[in-house]
């Protein structure tokens, strides 16, 4: 694996990930929105965070087995407990199935934000481990990123926002993301002894997110049989690139 | 070596038959029960990919992705194969039989993987080989659950749902031998094989559990669940 990644290149590609969340708030309230396309995006960002994730968690149990995985337990718990906040993105399906009320307006920001930070924590451990990984990830991130923006564009535009004010407040809700990635590599320069902790959490994060949003999204919008496909080569093929730690 | 590998293949096909204990108590049961249950069994057998993928790696990292490859490969055909034919189900007729004897094919045949990923765990050292095959009991568990939820309340006997479904898994103790000879033998087999149950078992995961629990429960929920017991897992495999 290659070595961290400088905090300002994470800074800049990081911020341009989550830009992509103004386009996608765009797409939020188009019927097309729901093809297919969105559906082997998702697919393949999913792989390639599960292929990061494995790698990830191979080079924190390689350092120190018992702290990678309850920092994976912690990651785990921490985007539960940020999915949990009043306002959170929600898969259409979900929101189906739940009777609860749609979030107010600021709820549903607040909810986005903080779901983000907890990916960033993600983001910042993986630049931490390898920039070549962080790389990658921020692109997954990006793709992620469009459908987000696309969750709470379509919620905004429910309530008569106009497209410029909602994609900027979609890109807002999304800093976090950048912010907590660069804090977290901070903090792992000044203390790489929670460098297992933070790989486990990034595992445990990334895992959650995989099972919670993408693969519903994925499976809603294609067949299973494709979908399973595509996780698997593209799990496969950034697991096989990362290499043994 | 290769009876404790036949009685550890039996015993994961044996545990498929207490999937059909519940219906003991009850005539069906709710979806949302079952969808837990198949988000725990997810879980297990990802954790159990995860530590087949770490031993195959330690070994030889290419083979190893050669070989899920064609775990991946070996459902995909059987999927193919098994959806191109029309069957037929000597007791019963109509859609729903035809239903119950796919689901028990499909059961059937992909139970000759875990056989395979049973065999050859044996050959990565015992901690690897009864984390595998405790995850792979209590994954039936729910395979034996689905059987018996959709024959049950076809008049089907219990002790005749509990029989078809150990029937389902009966292939692991007949394939668990052979892989775990091969790997013995053919040390250079190990990696393959290592990959080749890890793959099979995340696109079973990807293509059966996860779908099947979505339809019931909700992605937080089934998140929660798989991960924690994915960890787990991790953990057993770690401090066993």
């Amino acid at each position: 694996m290659t070595g961290a990644m400088h905090p300002g290149t994470l800074l800049i590609l990081s911020l341009a990930a989550a830009l992509a969340a103004g386009p996608g708030s765009l797409l939020g309230s188009r019927p097309w929105m729901a093809s297919q396309g969105v559906g082997w995006a998702t697919a393949t960002a999913a792989g390639f965070m599960l292929g990061i994730g494995y790698v990830l968690l191979s080079a924190g149990q390689a350092m120190a087995p018992a702290a990678t995985l309850l920092g994976a337990a912690v990651g785990l718990g921490l985007m539960r407990v940020a999915d949990g906040v009043p306002g959170a993105p929600r898969t259409s399906s979900d929101v189906a199935r739940v009777s609860a009320p749609p979030p107010t307006d600021p709820g549903a920001i607040r909810g986005n934000a903080l779901h983000s930070a907890a990916e960033g924590l993600a983001i910042g451990a993986a630049a931490a481990a390898a920039a070549s990984l962080a790389g990658f990830l921020l692109l997954t991130f990006a793709i992620h990123n469009v459908s987000e923006g696309a969750v709470l564009g379509a919620l905004l535009k429910a309530r008569s926002w106009r497209d410029g004010p909602a994609a900027l407040v979609a890109i807002f809700a999304r800093s976090t993301q950048p912010l907590m990635a660069v804090m977290t590599l901070l903090v792992l320069r000044a203390a790489p002894g929670l460098l297992p902790w933070c790989l486990g959490g990034a595992f445990g994060a990334l895992f959650y997110l995989i099972v919670a949003e993408l693969l519903p999204q994925s499976y809603r919008h294609a067949g299973r049989t494709g979908i399973a496909l595509v996780v698997s080569l593209a799990a496969g093929m950034v697991a096989l690139m990362g290499g043994t730690p | 070596m290769p009876a404790a590998v036949f009685l550890a293949a039996l015993i994961t096909a044996l545990a498929t038959g207490l999937g059909a204990i519940p219906f003991a108590f009850i005539r069906g049961l709710s979806p949302r029960p079952v969808a837990f249950a198949n988000a725990i069994a997810a879980g297990l057998m990802l954790g159990a990919s995860l530590g087949l993928l770490a031993e195959g790696v330690r070994h030889d990292p290419a083979r190893t992705f050669i070989g899920a490859a064609g775990g991946v490969a070996f459902i995909l055909l059987t999927q193919w194969l098994l959806g191109e034919r029309e069957v037929q189900f000597a007791n019963l007729s109509g859609q729903g039989a035809r239903r119950i004897l796919l689901l028990v094919i499909v059961m059937t045949v992909h139970s000759f993987a875990e056989g395979v990923a049973v065999g050859v765990s044996f050959g990565g050292g015992e901690a690897l080989a009864i984390a595998i095959t405790v995850a792979l009991a209590i994954h039936n568990i729910p395979e034996g659950l689905a059987i018996t939820a959709v024959m049950r309340p076809r008049g089907v006997s219990l002790v005749a749902c509990a029989l078809w479904s150990v029937f389902s898994s009966l292939p692991q103790p007949l394939t668990a031998v052979p892989a775990f000879l091969l790997v013995e033998r053919v040390r250079t087999a190990l990696p393959y094989g290592l990959g080749f149950a890890a793959g099979a078992m995340v696109y079973m995961v990807l293509i059966e559990l996860l779908p099947e629990a979505y339809h019931a429960a909700e992605g937080r929920s089934i998140a929660t669940l798989v991960g924690f017991t994915t960890v787990a897992m991790l953990l057993f495999q770690q401090y066993l």
